[in-house]
């Protein structure tokens, strides 16, 4: 047989036709693929000893009971506590993620710690005012910052005003009917496994325009026009036979595009199927005052004692309001916002301080929030890394101390805040949360819950060091409430003019996801803010079509939330859901300088 | 033993999620994500890009304002067991039903990345990973050592925390229970749920928690009308809520609040 060039080609077209009927090209397909897929980078997760731990989580007042997974010392899996008593067994995404946090990229680790001692100890040597901002106050902290300030010749401790005056706890397992103006109640206000147990117990009404989750769920949604809630208030008010004498509902009902019969029915629901609670989510007094036309003082609006502190303590700084500060008065600001608390626009901030060359500083985890006006910005540990007490949130009712104990240990460059204004002061440092511990125990009151079996033993029959050691084990200390405590004192109501309504723009700001100031957020919460809309994003800012079409943007365009009191950039999501002439926005620092709820506002495209 | 005499008992793993409780916090989404070691968003994701393997939707009525009401719908792969359409369409035998769980698996490494099994989903509960995985620094210490990153270029979804599963039936064994027996555990999801609209379990055991709520006359499934049988039970006392079920024509009832807008979509 001669081979031919004819016959050559012929085979090896034969042989690769051939061959496509092998599993020969789809193995190399197969494994090109593997291979491909295998690319060197992929996280390989460290293995060892698997170990329980329990702690408390400190990113907001509720103080969530957690259950930590740990291989080795290192946190990888973040859990509630089923049954506990105080948190029941529930987690916000915050919290199932704190263990994240340590390793934020926009984390700050080094400051300027040395210049800010400096500065600071300039101007209480000059006897210049040095104020402290707390933003969480009720932590023993707070208490070193007051005794602190009252040890310097000119120091004020400051601290967010409390709506419902401080000490004054929302009783829900007394209320029927709850009249909330906005308040996110299933969103994560109070203790959120609190608020979920005693859910079937009352009856829901949630006044807002735009129909949050809270109203999702709610028993009744009102929807009003955006920014007039007070209005409602007043309405409501002079049907109960209160409130301002030239407000009738009728007048309510013109404001909120509501009927005049769906004001009285709001007002006879309150009166009638009480106890009832009214709450807001912006603290407005004219709104709160409802609360004493209800009769909801001593009832479902209760005072709540505080944990003991040693009394060497007491002689410390009063609570002072940012209000009550004259202006241009403070040289030295120290803020702390190293625990997440409220935020305090800063413009009302930066009015206290006096005009030349006034001396800011912040303790805080990242520079995004009081950091971007503070000259020094001071590294702090963040949770888990920390080691504090939680304030009790707002619905507790009965006296609750709980911390959070390290899991993971800090950064070599953070500053301890309360040891740094302490020795400002020159104050002896202590061990003050120990001091702390060591004056509940001494009290003999309440019991303790430990954290793995969430037995409860009375204080009285645990010795001092196993008091401390169960509560640095993520334990916690329960009283009894105060059953003979005064009623407190409710606000009165003080109807003022929202200062934007005089102006001229065609939005009013609705404000969601308001958790505080500055509060961490692991990456990991891109599953929720990008990779599936469920949440609005910081940056983002929600509209109707309608009004997006009238304001000349579009889905993703970039723009700017303009208001009365500055601007601020966002990129613009449509949502068929919010009401023409609002526009949603996500509580953040840069956002609470320019809004606050009801603010209006315009949206210009960049 | 395992053996004729003594078979396994066949699980059939299922959940029920009452959309009367749900108030859309996310807490299954990033429970799931943390247990599962599925990453961050990759800069360029989306929510058409990203990787979630259970997803919360905002659902209206379809009512313009004031009327319109929304819930909370977590959606989940659906473990349908019977005709599973991932199963039948995969090339690779990357996916399969077992018979002792129920549970729908997802094998990354013979995964060729055809998503074959993401069209063919009737639920839209795969997800295809775009980039490969990657943690901020430090981070990826924080990994769950009982589940591997995926690679890049694969498929993945819910597997009812298949790792949960194993670390359960290792803790029966130590504990000298016979390994025919099913066992039991939470997955993260239902485990992170603070309202409790999350419950699992083995829908084989009448006295189980979701084998109880299926029963009830509020319950029903995604898409039953395809015979795919899904172990994901809903439940919701609004009759809106319950017609999601079937898939109404755009426009003719509720409609997904957060679907992609047509700018969205011509981005991919």
């Amino acid at each position: 047989m001669t081979t031919t060039r004819r016959n050559l080609f012929k085979f090896a077209g034969g042989s690769f036709v051939g061959a496509l009927f092998t599993p020969v090209p789809w193995r190399l397909i197969t494994d090109t693929a593997l291979w491909s897929e295998n690319w060197p980078g992929i996280p390989v997760p460290a293995r060892g000893e698997v170990r329980t731990r329990f702690t408390n989580c400190s990113l907001c007042t509720a103080g969530c009971a957690v259950r930590v997974r740990s291989i080795g010392d290192q946190p990888v899996a973040l859990a509630p506590v089923a049954n506990h008593p105080v948190s029941h067994g529930a987690m916000c995404p915050f919290g199932l993620t704190g263990h994240h946090l340590p390793y934020h990229p926009a984390r700050v680790k080094q400051g300027p710690v040395e210049q800010a001692q400096a500065a600071v100890a300039d101007a209480v040597a000059k006897g210049e005012r040095v104020a402290v901002l707390d933003l969480r106050p009720g932590r023993t902290a707070s208490w070193t910052y007051r005794r602190a300030m009252a040890a310097i010749r000119n120091g004020v401790y400051v601290a967010p005003a409390q709506a419902l005056g401080a000490g004054t706890a929302v009783n829900l397992a007394n209320a029927k009917t709850v009249l909330s103006f906005g308040a996110p109640l299933l969103e994560g206000w109070g203790t959120p496994g609190n608020v979920i147990a005693l859910r079937d117990g009352f009856r829901l009404i949630q006044v807002e325009a735009v129909e949050s989750r809270t109203a999702s769920l709610a028993d009744q949604w009102i929807s009003i026009n955006p920014g007039t809630e007070t209005a409602l208030a007043l309405g409501i008010a002079s049907v109960l036979g209160g409130g301002s004498p030239d407000y009738s509902p009728a007048k309510a009902a013109a404001a909120t595009g509501l009927s005049e019969q769906q004001v009285r029915l709001l007002a006879r629901e309150l009166k009638e199927n009480g106890p009832a609670v009214v709450l807001d989510a912006s603290g407005s007094s004219a709104v709160l005052a409802l609360n004493t036309l209800v009769g909801a003082s001593g009832l479902t609006l209760v005072t709540r004692r505080e944990a003991p502190v040693p009394e060497a303590w007491k002689k410390a700084a009063p609570v002072t309001e940012l209000a009550e500060i004259p202006e241009h008065s403070v040289r030295v600001l120290l803020i702390d916002e190293s625990a997440p608390g409220e935020y305090i626009p800063w413009s009302e901030i930066e009015k206290t301080l006096v005009p030349d060359n006034p001396v800011v500083v912040a303790f805080a985890w990242e520079r995004a929030g009081y950091g971007r006006h503070a000259n020094y910005v001071l590294p702090t540990a963040v949770y888990p890394e920390t080691t504090e007490d939680i304030p009790p949130a707002i619905d507790s009712v009965a006296p609750v101390f709980r911390m959070t104990a390290p899991l993971v240990t800090a950064p070599a460059g953070v500053v301890d805040a309360a040891a740094f204004i302490a020795a400002a002061a020159g104050l002896v440092p202590g061990d003050a949360l120990g001091e702390r511990i060591g004056a509940i125990h001494k009290s003999g009151r309440g019991v303790l819950v430990a954290s793995s079996d969430l037995k409860q033993t009375p204080v009285k029959d645990v010795s001092a060091d196993d008091f401390r050691k169960a509560l640095i084990a993520g334990g916690c200390w329960l009283d009894a409430a105060d059953e003979k405590a005064p009623a407190p004192r409710l606000p009165l109501a003080d109807p003022k003019p929202h200062p934007a309504e005089a102006a001229d723009l065609p939005l009013v700001a609705v404000l969601t996801e308001a958790r505080g100031s500055v509060a961490p957020v692991s990456p990991l919460m891109s599953k929720l803010y990008e990779e599936s809309k469920l949440r609005l994003a910081p940056n983002r800012a929600a509209l109707n079509p309608i009004a997006a079409e009238a304001c000349g943007v579009e889905d993703g365009d970039r723009a700017t939330l303009e208001t009365p009191y500055g601007r601020c950039d966002v990129l613009v999501t449509l949502d068929a859901a919010i009401p023409p002439g609002v526009v949603e926005v996500a509580a953040r620092p840069g956002i609470l300088d320019i809004c606050a709820p009801g603010t209006r506002a315009k949206v210009v495209r960049v | 033993m395992i053996s004729e005499k003594n078979p396994v008992k066949a699980a059939r793993y299922g959940m029920t999620i009452d959309l009367d409780r749900c108030n859309g916090c996310g807490a299954c989404m990033v429970a799931c994500a943390v247990e599962n070691n599925v990453p961050p968003a990759h800069a360029g994701a989306n929510d058409r890009k990203g990787l979630t393997w259970i997803r919360v939707y905002k659902v209206d009525n379809g009512a313009e304002y004031p009327d319109r009401r929304s819930v909370f719908v977590p959606v989940l792969c659906q473990q349908c067991n019977k005709d599973t359409p991932c199963v039948h369409v995969c090339p690779q035998q990357a996916v399969d039903l077992d018979p002792a769980t129920g549970i729908v698996g997802q094998m990354p490494e013979r995964c060729l990345g055809c998503r074959y099994c993401m069209a063919a989903c009737p639920y839209h509960a795969r997800y295809f990973n775009w980039w490969d995985p990657a943690w901020p620094a430090g981070m990826e210490k924080t990994l769950n050592p009982d589940v591997a990153p995926r690679m890049r270029g694969v498929v993945e979804k819910c597997n009812f925390c298949h790792g949960r599963w194993h670390a359960a039936r290792e803790r029966a064994a130590a504990a000298g229970k016979p390994n025919t027996e099913p066992v039991t555990y939470t997955p993260a999801c239902a485990e992170a749920c603070p309202t409790g609209a999350l419950q699992f379990g083995d829908l084989n055991d009448p006295a189980s928690l979701p084998a109880q709520a299926a029963k009830n006359p509020d319950a029903f499934r995604m898409l039953e009308k395809l015979g795919t049988e899904p172990k994901i039970y809903y439940r919701s006392k609004r009759d809106w809520v319950r017609e999601i079920a079937s898939a109404p024509k755009p426009g003719a009832g509720s409609r997904v609040a957060s679907a992609p807008t047509p700018k969205e979509q011509a981005h991919g």
